[in-house]
């Protein structure tokens, strides 16, 4: 008998309570997410809805105009996932196979801001964003949003151009080929799946960043989803039903994309003995 | 003499080097003009005396830094981050570790079970946090009617409208966005694990508990430290969640220094004393960083 297979008797119903407490916000939302206003607000509360009011799905994208937020959501992160690789890709050449002075004090200087928080910079990005004219611009969150990420998603990318054997390229510069050839032709082709991950990863950062967007974003037809939805809070009228059902909404993107690279990511965030 | 300035200048200035500098160019001139430079700024604003509109209006030296210093909530603010962020790791931790040690088990549909770990952490923290508002509404919430339903606690508290329970409120948030991090983390790196160490320490008697302390947690003694400065980090970062939920309220009792940095900022218009909180907080997070950069470098080039 394998050492795990005993306590499977344990593992299960232990696992099973654990979901239901970690889950719990999500059976909320689905509870709440068609209910009618009545049900919603009931004293005392309860689970199953007395009906299933499917109009709430028209109200969302009608009168809470879900869909120019997600528009604008998708605009930021689209933008932002492009220029973040377009920065990320040739900086992780340079450090993965070129030999500069300085290289290594690159490397080093990536790990450490890759965690650097904005909220420390925010006083004075304000100012500085303010005084380029993007205030309540979509460049600004794309600029922001491409940049705090830049830095892993250099180092990942650096990750993936390093498995790919020397050789591979050195025959290729043999045969003629620039440098800037071998790296669009014969790396970028290969490190596809990195750049896949890379670009999920910087599309999810946009799509869930809160601060820029709630410091540099005024008019209400260009707030992105997080951004909205906190609107969307009012002190007495919050319709539950409504917000709930737009961040089920919201979150469906984001969590099928992470699916795609929660291996690689772990990985990457934890270094050498997790392989992605 | 002559021959290495030469091979200097042959190192910083050959043709690949110059390639390298040039891929390296526009990131290097985005985060200087977006990152670095608005790190510089930060220290400069700490040193002056500003106005509501942000302006530096007089050059004041350290007398900020003093003035925050010697102020009470400042203190109870970093008191505060220290406990959200000691406690907050603790218990991710924890969790953590027995859900990997859960999914680790082999059973049908553990693919699946893992696959429903991870949602509080793939989730969007703002809208997650959203939802959690809705959770511990006090009236209306469902979190608290199943707590008196099952009997589980029949007199809960408004959660997000007391001091304490509005701390422990925010953490739990704050922990359950943390906690699927570390059990990917522990689980892969148990899995790395070769199973024959278990199998030969099974036949020597040593099963269970005494094969989880002798094996398991020192394979895992690396990924423990590196996971924990990073969730340190970001626990210590958490903005969204008390922003969010309680804007560091009811009576300040959720204000740690990450909040206070913005809330001092933009809601009070005393951008000095936010620059202040900034510059101690990117001392304190820079130490972190350090360490985890050192951590992580030392084991990629060993």
């Amino acid at each position: 008998m394998r050492w795990e297979n005993r306590p499977r008797f344990i593992a299960i119903p232990l696992t099973v309570i654990i979901l239901l407490l970690l889950l719990f916000p999500f059976f909320v939302m689905v509870s709440t997410m068609l209910k009618s206003g009545q049900d919603v607000y009931s004293s005392p509360p309860f689970w199953i809805p007395t009906h299933i009011e499917w109009s709430n799905f028209v109200m969302v994208w009608t009168q809470y105009r879900l869909a120019t937020y997600f528009l604008a959501s998708l605009i930021i992160a689209v933008g932002a996932t492009l220029l973040n690789t377009a920065l990320c890709v040739p900086a992780a050449y340079a450090v993965a196979r070129l030999r500069f002075v300085g290289r290594k004090f690159a490397l080093y200087l990536l790990l450490m801001i890759e965690m650097f928080s904005p909220v420390i910079v925010i006083i004075s990005l304000f100012k500085i964003v303010a005084q380029i004219g993007l205030l309540d611009s979509y460049a600004a969150l794309i600029i922001l949003d491409a940049l705090f990420t830049v830095a892993f998603n250099t180092w990942m990318m650096n990750g993936y151009f390093r498995t790919i054997p020397k050789d591979i390229e050195e025959a290729a510069l043999i045969d003629g080929c620039t440098r800037v050839q071998t790296m669009t032709r014969i790396m970028l082709p290969i490190a596809v799946p990195g750049l896949v991950t890379v670009m999920i990863y910087a599309f999810i950062f946009s799509w869930n960043e809160f601060l820029f967007a709630l410091s540099f974003i005024s008019s209400k037809d260009k707030m992105p989803l997080t951004i909205a939805l906190y609107n969307f809070v009012g002190r007495w009228t919050t319709q539950w039903q409504y917000l709930t059902l737009a961040a089920f909404l919201a979150i469906i993107p984001v969590l099928v994309l992470f699916y795609l690279i929660e291996k690689r990511l772990v990985a990457g965030l934890a270094g050498g003995a997790v392989k992605g | 003499m002559a021959a290495t300035t030469l091979s200097l200048k042959q190192r910083l200035w050959n043709p690949e080097a110059r390639l390298a500098y040039a891929l390296l160019a526009p990131t290097i001139v985005f985060l200087a003009f977006f990152m670095f430079y608005p790190i510089i700024y930060v220290f400069v604003m700490s040193l002056y005396r500003t106005n509501q509109l942000s302006e530096l209006t007089k050059f004041v030296g350290l007398a900020n830094f003093v003035d925050r210093l010697t102020d009470h909530e400042f203190w109870m603010a970093a008191m505060r981050s220290v406990i959200w962020t000691a406690c907050g790791v603790g218990v991710k931790f924890l969790f953590g570790m027995v859900i990997a040690v859960l999914l680790n088990v082999k059973y049908r549909g553990r693919k699946a079970a893992r696959l429903l770990f991870i949602i509080p952490w793939a989730s969007s923290v703002p809208i997650s946090t959203l939802l959690w508002q809705w959770v511990y509404h006090p009236e209306f919430g469902l979190l608290n009617h199943t707590l008196k339903a099952t009997g589980l606690w029949t007199n809960p508290p408004a959660w997000l409208g007391y001091p304490t329970s509005a701390f422990v409120a925010c953490m739990w948030v704050d922990i359950w966005i943390g906690i699927p991090f570390f059990a990917l983390v522990f689980l892969a790196g148990m899995q790395a694990i070769p199973q024959e160490l278990y199998e030969s320490a099974h036949m020597d008697g040593a099963g269970g508990w005494r094969g989880y302390f002798s094996i398991t947690l020192p394979g895992l003694r690396d990924l423990i430290l590196i996971s924990t400065l990073l969730s340190a980090i970001w626990t210590f970062n958490d903005f969204n969640v008390i922003f969010i939920l309680t804007r560091g309220g009811p009576a300040l009792s959720t204000n740690i220094l990450i909040t206070s940095v913005y809330m001092n900022g933009f809601i009070d218009l005393r951008f000095d004393w936010a620059a202040v909180q900034a510059v101690v907080t990117f001392f304190v997070l820079t130490i972190v960083s350090v360490i985890y950069a050192q951590f992580y470098f030392r084991r990629e080039t060993d």
